[in-house]
């Protein structure tokens, strides 16, 4: 036994490679086990920062109100007036870059833990527009896979081998080592005004009005309209209140979007109430209302988000009294 | 291997044509004979080439020709529009093969290597699937021998193979793909950018190109070696060169290689009695075409051009810069000259980057203009930084201090597993796998 063992170090046969194989695969497999565990227990710790907003989005909060959509979502809402108005409490889960992928996963999780009294989905032009990258950027939900089964089909979603991948506990914090070591300081806090996920914006837009035809064709992925359609089913049948909005734009149109126009016919049809800012003239005609073409700025979230709440009051009184 | 099953055609008529044409070169007695199938042959090449590479090219520079002569001349108004554009895609590695065929066939007609008889070894060495999409340019003598030879297990080509395979997917992962972030964002935008942004971007480009470049290099080889065949050397330190000459020797080898023996040194034999011109001559042609090789393009030529130019520089001043280097001390030469060499490459890259030439003068012209640094994503930067930083210590240690210390060939087992493991946990830490790591970049 002694001389076979010896044997075959020494003649470095197939039978060596694979022990050698075996070995290196036993320290990879401990070693992604224990910096896995590391990153999740600093994942999971965070008080600030970008993965802190979604950790707290999907675990921790129980807002009355929330908040749904991309930057426009994030960069338009300020949950304070909601709060001061409506007299409720609120938050705003939107995330930037993100789609209606990102924002369906969120629902599921809240959904599990509590029904908030009302949603507000932001959509925006191009909103189902097919695009490798939504699917890509559901990497920031990858920490929540294994305890979050809800989760689990539409994190699938980023491929067909990420069940695979996600067999390695740090693949799931993959790119984030620096996000989670921030978010473990007070530097975000700092950094970046977070006021309960709003992040407001400061710069003032200097430059003429453009012109967008909107009509123009572009593919549709039949997948995100599934999942709106899906959000909109769970809120009804979780009896949460459900408004969709597209919030203001600093672009004249021209035509009409067609995610648009599929958002609004299955909000109508789902007798849900698509409010629509995109051709407000009062924020077309104020360009220091915005920090970009597609982001207003804290004057900007201000007016439009008191304007919002105005119109959602004046929609409940007319259900009400209907 | 092709974007299209009935590319696989095209491949079979370069493999037949060149095999054929390389026994009858061999096999006639008559020169004019042999020189028939030699020239045949390179044409049938060089035609594949140029028709799938080239043609909507050539066809759009003839058509801006004359609607540019049109205007001038005779104050014409209407501008033709390309009527002879083909909408076919280049197959996949179409211009390593026709490469390593013509490379073949020349050595055969010179004598110093005799024709291969079995078609389906000559096939294997075109289409030798490790070295298809990016190389090396593969030699006959070289690579056709190793065919032949038993291939019995061998751990130490497994193990050095794999080895080979986890660098160049770090290198392609964590170093070229984090890169491609940042320089996708500034240099596709680079109206929006200014200065020291576009700066960055462009030093960033010199380490993507290369860890990319490198990274795929190293993965053909590790692949190559676990089924036992030893594949050229493609890269060699280059940008710890210091000077351009130097880099070119050490920047994708066995293409700057086949160059020189096919095309530089054929031309500047044939112009010798040019004296110092010759050298001249061959340089800024061979460069010029080696530009072009990269793709059908003005931006490549002018590529091409700038290094034909550092060079033809180079080379009337080498005698003046040697006198300079000897006042001054050792380590500063090596780093002016490391300076200068990259700098200057990142320069060239611009045009080859871009997607026009008028593109290319944007960057340039915007690389001069004060702004503020774009950082949307500090964290993608910090990863950025650092990616380079372990590049630049391996290389470097390996170029000046390899015998001092090893972690990737230790004695010991154990460092050297934890080694290999700790550039996994790095590549699943920091690798970027899709397009979720992005810059959110919008005006």
């Amino acid at each position: 036994m002694k001389n076979s063992f010896k044997n075959l170090l020494v003649n470095k046969g197939y039978k060596y490679l694979v022990l050698k194989l075996v070995i290196f695969f036993m320290i990879v497999f401990i070693a992604d086990f224990f910096i896995g565990k590391l990153f999740s227990y600093f994942y999971f710790k965070q008080t600030s920062g970008w993965e802190y907003r979604t950790k707290y989005s999907v675990e921790d909060t129980k807002a009355d109100i929330l908040i749904f959509g991309a930057s426009r979502a994030q960069q338009h809402y300020n949950p304070i007036f909601f709060e001061d108005k409506l007299n409720q409490s609120c938050y705003n889960v939107g995330r930037d870059g993100e789609s209606i992928f990102y924002q369906y996963a969120i629902l599921k999780a809240i959904l599990k833990r509590y029904s908030p009294k009302m949603i507000i989905l932001d959509i925006e032009n191009k909103e189902f527009l097919s695009s490798q990258g939504s699917y890509d950027r559901l990497s920031v939900l990858l920490p929540f896979y294994s305890h979050h089964p809800e989760m689990r089909p539409i994190i699938q979603l980023k491929s067909s081998y990420e069940k695979y991948k996600l067999l390695s506990k740090v693949y799931p914090y993959n790119s984030m080592v620096f996000k989670i070591a921030i978010g473990n300081t007070q530097l975000s806090k700092k950094k970046e005004e977070d006021i309960k996920g709003y992040l407001p914006l400061t710069r003032e837009l200097d430059e003429p009005i453009r012109t967008h035809n909107l009509s123009e064709k572009y593919d549709i992925d039949s997948i995100k309209v599934n999942c709106y359609k899906a959000f909109i089913a769970d809120c009804i049948e979780a009896n949460v209140k459900l408004y969709l909005v597209c919030s203001p734009y600093f672009i004249n149109t021209v035509g009409s979007d067609s995610s648009m126009t599929i958002g609004k016919e299955i909000a109508k049809a789902n007798n849900i109430h698509f409010f629509d800012f995109s051709k407000d003239e009062l924020f077309l005609k104020n360009s220091n209302l915005f920090d970009d073409t597609v982001h207003v700025n804290v004057s900007g979230s201000k007016i439009f988000s008191n304007q919002l709440i105005d119109s959602l009051i004046a929609n409940n009184k007319n259900q009400a009294v209907n | 291997m092709y974007s299209n099953p009935a590319y696989i055609l095209i491949a079979a008529f370069i493999i037949l044509i060149t095999w054929y044409a390389g026994i009858q070169i061999e096999k006639t007695t008559s020169d004019k004979k042999a020189r028939q199938f030699y020239l045949l042959a390179i044409v049938a090449n060089i035609t594949v080439l140029v028709f799938f590479k080239y043609t909507n090219f050539f066809t759009n520079t003839a058509f801006d020709l004359i609607n540019f002569t049109r205007q001038k001349l005779f104050h014409s108004n209407i501008t033709l529009s390309n009527s002879l554009i083909i909408n076919v895609l280049a197959p996949l590695g179409i211009s390593y093969i026709t490469f390593q065929a013509i490379g073949y066939l020349v050595e055969i007609k010179k004598g110093n290597h005799p024709a291969e008889k079995n078609p389906g070894y000559f096939a294997t060495f075109l289409l030798f699937f490790p070295k298809i999409v990016a190389g090396p340019v593969e030699r006959a003598h070289h690579f056709l021998p190793q065919l032949k030879q038993n291939k019995p297990f061998d751990y130490d080509n497994i193990s050095g193979g794999l080895k080979k395979i986890l660098w160049g997917l770090f290198k392609k992962l964590v170093i070229a793909d984090r890169l491609s972030i940042y320089v996708s964002a500034v240099l596709d935008n680079a109206g929006h950018h200014t200065g020291l942004s576009i700066f960055i971007a462009v030093v960033f480009y010199v380490f993507q190109m290369y860890a990319d470049f490198s990274g795929y290099t190293d993965m053909a080889l590790g692949f190559a070696k676990i089924l036992g065949f030893d594949l050229m050397k493609n890269f060699n330190r280059p940008l710890l060169a210091t000077s351009v000459t130097e880099f070119w020797r050490k920047w994708h080898i066995s293409l700057s290689s086949w160059f020189a023996d096919y095309f530089y040194n054929p031309i500047a034999i044939s112009k010798r009695d040019w004296g110092k011109w010759s050298v001249v001559y061959a340089s800024f042609t061979t460069f010029i075409v080696l530009g072009f090789w990269h793709g059908a393009n003005w931006t490549f030529i002018i590529f091409g051009a700038l290094q034909g130019l550092i060079l033809t520089i180079e080379f009337f001043t080498r005698k003046t810069r040697k006198s300079i280097r000897k006042k001054i001390p050792g380590f500063l030469n090596i780093m002016l000259g490391n300076a200068f060499t990259f700098l200057y490459f990142a320069f060239s890259l611009i045009f080859f980057r871009a997607a026009s030439v008028s593109d290319s003068f944007v960057i340039i012209k915007r690389m001069f203009l004060k702004g503020p640094l774009f950082i949307e994503n500090a964290t993608m930067i910090v990863f950025s930084f650092l990616a380079i930083f372990f590049l630049a210590a391996v290389e470097i240690k390996t170029e000046y201090y390899d015998t001092l210390f090893t972690f990737s060939n230790n004695k010991n087992w154990i460092v050297r597993n934890c080694y290999y493991c700790f550039l996994l946990m790095l590549i699943l830490i920091a690798g970027v796998f899709d397009g979720g790591q992005f810059i959110y970049f919008q005006f």
